[in-house]
Formats: structure tokens, C-alpha cells, sequence
């Protein structure tokens, strides 16, 4: 959309414009290709980590090892790939993609139905001391979050999840972010429509799953898809809460695998494991950039 | 009808609330509470006063001041190096992006956001490749033979390296969003009058993205300050514990090899939390007054 809207600015002032634009030309070219030059050394310094890991890990150890840097292989292979599938004691990647695919699919649509339900409360709901619960939990939440991580990891113990995926699922959905979020988005939403549906005798769950849920689609989608990446990407929690093996997200695997194939130099293996990781959420992005990039357009709206 | 409506709100904000309590108050509490005792997560925590901060602080004999103080200065390292380059590269990135004859804006910005959705472990492997003296580019191509994990500042700006890549995008499209939304005609009359590019940028594109800045500025600082993943990964502290910082020794206290000493690292998360609380409350009354 600001796309659109940018895009639309460019082409208007070019009439009122064009004077200013025949004295400043020169000007404005340089600057140009100042910005093209930036831009573009930029672009090639973010996607040359990446291209040379995905190009790495279809070489063969002895050219990973003998010879100097080239960015493409002399032989393409897939050896690596197959190494790394068939290992499944020391480092069994594809039960690491499988438990992170588990641990994001189940941590968003959990998070997509408490946020909605909730929000609906926040928002809907008439009752005593709402929006100054509302706000207490929001003002909590805003303590530091590294003074929780301690006795999380004990609560986390006491409930038996310990090296289980509900230790990543469940513990997120307790935050306010997405929800404050959802309660400024519903505030937005005309009241007429569910208070004539009221009415006419709907109640809450009725209003809340067929006239709230298919206005909130658009942020629902975003909130949810940034739970998904964010809970693929978790790092920290995981490295704490999984010990066994066969338990872990692929990010805590990914720390074994620096000991396991990076102590014997495999790093064609290593990259693959890698490559394998990132996937998934680039998959997500190709195919749903739009919300990724609108989605922080709602949330500056809001916050700034 | 009126009972249905008075235990509703039971049902639709209760399980949240519950959540709430379990997951972030009483954890909240409890670490508190926690950095008051000498806990090693399996007994009941025995109350011990002071002693901890004591210790942490004052106690220049003990092993924990010495960490704390370590990780605290390396702390404050990565963040005094990482937020400004957060802060002012995606907004050159933005302006760079407004320019009207830029083309393949979209394509850019999708290029310098999709790392932010590598996780820090993916993206250090494939840094510490292309750092790699033997196997790397650094090394082979541009004639670098430093082993630069282990080397100062080298190990520091790799880590910065690989923060700046992954974390620029998330701030780019919040300056974008609030630069594309600033009236285009205060732009067409300032260059009227012949303001130059800079002077544009700093008088009308500044102030009107105030807010996204004040935001970003104490959300990007809040979060350097919990910086962890891109240490352990990439230098694992070294060399010789000079990018150890704070978030590793809290962690290596309570959950590492050994007895967990978890009421001292209790004392050092909430002395790390009190510090993140301090400094968002200065940036935001500082800049909130400087703006106004």
C-alpha cells in the first residue's frame, strides 16, 4: 500500500516540478547514482554470506579444503546433503526441522486464537475494571524480560516440559505485544455491526467467530505469521530448556553441529545444515512478503 | 441473560490472564525474590539478604564481581557499537530508497530485510565460513590472515557484522513506512526555496519520523543490552572472555556444567534488568524533551 502510495507521489509533482527539475538535474543524478552505488554495495555485501553458503555446501570436502576461495563450486554434488540427511544419531537434522515445524505451526495458531479471543474481551467486552487490567498487564510486561528467565526455566520443570515442545509452544502466548496489537486494531472496527448483531440475539462466541474473526484477517495473518518466525528463530530459551537431542528446534541443533561437523572441518555439511534451517522461513517470506512489510507499517502507525 | 453476560469476559480474558500470571508475573517475582537467596534450582532457595549484590558489587575478590563487571562492560561494548549503526544505516537505507529514480525499491528492501528471518545460529554459521582464514573469502580474497574470532577488534566487528545484517531490515521499514506517510508537498515547497537535500532531510524528514525514532531508538537498546546468540556463536566470549558478555554468564551460572548457582545469576539478571530499565527511561525522557 505506502508502495502505492509512494509510487503514485512520484509520478504526481512532475508537472508542478519540471522547472525545478531542469535547474536541479545534474543534482539530482549524482545523488542518484550516490544512492544506486549505497544501495547496491549494500545488497551485494547482505547476499554474498548467503549465496557463498548455499554455493559451499554442494562442494566436496577435498575442495571445500584444497584449493583457495571461489564463489561457485567446480563440481556441483550432493553428497552433503546426503551425509547429513542419513545422520540421524549425532545430529538427526531432519527430527530438528520436523520439532521446529511442530513447535512454530502449533506456537501460531495458538497464538492467532488467543490473541483474537482475548482481544475480543479487551475490546467488546463490558466489564468492571477492564482497561485498567488491560494496562497493568501491559505495564508488566514492559519489566525486562532477562529477570523471568530463571524461574521460567523452573516453571517449565514443575509442569514436566522440560525437552518437550510445549516449553517453546505455550510460554509465548502469555505476552502483550500481539495483543495489544489486536485490541488497538478491534477498537478500529465500526461497534454498529456487532451491536445491532446483539440485538438480534447473537451472542458473544457467535459474534466473535462470524463478524470480529473475518475483520481481524489481515492482522491476524501478521501476527501470526511473525509468531512463525519468530518461534523458528528462537535461540536463547531453546538452548536452555533442551538437552536431549532428538527433543531440540534446529537453532539449538545447529550450536551442536558447530562441535560435531565443525571440529572434524565438514563444513560442506555444515552449510547444508544450515541452508536447511533458513528455508523454511525464507519459503514464508517469498510467498507472504507483503504482510512481513505491512505489518510494521500497523505497528509504527500505533506506536509512533 | 444478565448472568451469561456478567461470566462471558471470564471465558474470553481469563485464559489469557492465567497464562499471564503463570508465564510473566509470578517467573517476574520470583526472579526477584530468587536474587535475594542462594538457590541452585533444584532446593528451596534460602534467604541470604543482600549478599548477592554484596558480592556482585562491592566483593572485588570474588569470581562474580569480576564476571559481572566483565559482562557488564562488554555488554555496554556491543550496544554503544551496534544501536547507532541500527539506528542511522536503515535511515541512509531509507532516504537512499525514497530518492524518485531509484527503481527495484521493493526488491532492495526484501534483499536487506530477509536476513532478519535467518536465526542468529544459521546466519553465524555462515559468516564464520566466509571469515574463515583458510576456507573464507576475508582470507583468499582480500588477504586478511587473522584468525578473526580469536583477534581484538576483529572478533568485535564480526559480531557487529552479523547484528548489523540481521537487525537493519526490522528498523527499515518502520523509517519507510513513516517517511512515505510525511506530506510530499512540505518536500516540493522546501525544494522551491532551494533547500538542499540535507537541509530536507534534517528539518522536515527528522521531526516528522520523531516517533518511530524515539521507538526504535529504546526498543533496538533494550534488546542490545539482552545480546547472547551472537557471542556465543560466533567467538563463544573469546578471546580471553573480552566479548563475554553479561546475558552468557547468567546463563553459564544457572544452567551450565556444575551446580547451578542460580540466586547469584538471579542478582545479575535483575542489576541487567534495572540497567535496560534506567537507560529506556533516559532515552525517553531526553529525547521526548529534545523533540518537544
Amino acid at each position: 500500500m505506502a508502495n502505492q502510495i509512494a509510487g503514485q507521489l512520484d509520478k504526481g509533482p512532475l508537472v508542478n516540478g519540471q522547472r525545478v527539475d531542469k535547474r536541479k538535474g545534474s543534482g539530482i543524478s549524482i545523488s542518484k547514482y550516490i544512492s544506486y552505488l549505497f544501495l547496491i554495495i549494500l545488497c551485494v555485501i547482505w547476499i554474498v554470506p548467503v549465496v557463498f553458503g548455499i554455493t559451499t555446501s554442494f562442494r566436496s570436502q577435498t575442495e571445500v579444503v584444497s584449493s583457495g576461495f571461489r564463489m561457485f563450486p567446480k563440481e556441483w554434488i550432493l553428497e552433503n546433503y546426503v551425509a547429513i540427511l542419513e545422520n540421524t544419531s549425532t545430529a538427526p537434522i531432519l527430527r530438528w526441522l520436523m520439532n521446529s515445524l511442530f513447535i512454530a505451526t502449533m506456537h501460531t495458531l495458538l497464538v492467532v486464537i488467543v490473541i483474537s479471543i482475548t482481544g475480543y474481551g479487551y475490546s467488546r467486552m463490558k466489564f468492571k475494571g477492564r482497561d485498567t487490567l488491560f494496562f497493568t498487564l501491559l505495564g508488566i510486561s514492559f519489566f525486562p524480560g532477562v529477570v523471568n528467565l530463571i524461574p521460567s526455566y523452573k516453571i517449565i520443570d514443575a509442569l514436566g516440559w522440560v525437552n518437550t515442545s510445549w516449553a517453546m509452544v505455550i510460554p509465548g502466548l502469555a505476552g502483550m505485544g500481539n495483543l495489544f496489537l489486536v485490541r488497538q486494531f478491534m477498537n478500529g472496527i465500526p461497534k454498529e455491526l456487532d451491536e445491532s448483531a446483539h440485538v438480534d440475539g447473537a451472542g458473544h462466541f457467535r459474534i466473535y467467530a462470524s463478524i470480529i474473526v473475518p475483520l481481524m484477517k489481515p492482522i491476524l495473518i501478521v501476527c501470526g505469521l511473525f509468531s512463525f518466525t519468530g518461534s523458528w528463530n528462537d535461540f536463547l530459551w531453546p538452548v536452555i530448556v533442551f538437552t536431549d537431542v532428538d527433543k531440540m528446534p534446529v537453532t539449538a541443533g545447529l550450536l551442536l553441529l558447530q562441535d560435531i561437523y565443525g571440529n572434524y572441518r565438514m563444513i560442506g555439511q555444515l552449510m547444508g545444515s544450515a541452508i536447511l534451517a533458513i528455508i523454511p522461513t525464507l519459503l514464508l517470506f517469498l510467498f507472504a512478503q507483503k504482510y512481513f512489510v505491512q505489518s510494521i507499517n500497523l505497528n509504527s502507525g500505533i506506536k509512533g | 441473560m444478565k448472568k451469561k453476560l456478567n461470566l462471558a469476559p471470564v471465558f474470553f480474558v481469563g485464559p489469557h490472564v492465567i497464562l499471564f500470571v503463570v508465564f510473566i508475573l509470578l517467573p517476574t517475582i520470583y526472579g526477584i525474590y530468587a536474587s535475594f537467596t542462594k538457590w541452585n534450582l533444584m532446593n528451596d532457595p534460602v534467604w541470604v539478604g543482600f549478599d548477592n549484590y554484596k558480592t556482585i558489587l562491592f566483593d572485588t575478590k570474588s569470581t562474580f564481581h569480576t564476571q559481572f563487571n566483565n559482562g557488564l562492560k562488554n555488554t555496554l561494548i556491543f550496544v554503544a557499537l551496534s544501536v547507532p549503526l541500527l539506528i542511522v544505516l536503515p535511515l541512509l537505507i531509507a532516504v537512499a530508497l525514497e530518492h524518485k529514480k531509484v527503481k527495484g525499491k521493493s526488491l532492495i528492501q526484501a534483499i536487506l530485510y530477509v536476513p532478519g528471518l535467518i536465526s542468529i545460529s544459521a546466519g553465524a554459521l555462515i559468516w564464520l565460513l566466509l571469515f574463515n582464514k583458510q576456507l573464507g573469502m576475508v582470507g583468499n580474497v582480500f588477504g586478511s590472515d587473522i584468525s578473526w574470532p580469536t583477534h581484538q577488534p576483529y572478533a568485535w566487528i564480526l559480531i557487529i557484522i552479523i547484528t548489523i545484517w540481521g537487525g537493519v531490515g526490522g528498523n527499515l521499514i518502520i523509517y519507510r513506512a513513516s517517511i512515505s506517510g510525511v506530506a510530499q508537498d512540505l518536500y516540493e515547497s522546501a525544494e522551491m526555496d532551494g533547500a538542499g537535500p540535507i537541509r530536507r532531510f534534517a528539518s522536515i524528514t527528522l521531526p516528522s519520523i520523531r516517533f518511530p525514532l524515539i521507538y526504535t531508538f529504546v526498543m533496538t537498546t533494550a534488546g542490545a543490552f539482552n545480546v547472547f546468540g551472537q557471542p556465543l556463536m560466533m567467538t563463544d566470549g573469546g578471546p580471553r572472555q573480552s566479548t563475554h558478555v553479561l546475558m552468557m554468564y547468567i546463563r553459564q551460572l544457572a544452567f551450565g556444567n556444575g551446580e547451578s548457582i542460580a540466586g547469584m545469576a538471579s542478582a545479575m539478571a535483575v542489576l541487567l534488568g534495572l540497567v535496560i530499565l534506567l537507560i529506556s527511561a533516559l532515552q525517553y525522557y531526553v529525547m521526548n524533551r529534545n523533540a518537544a
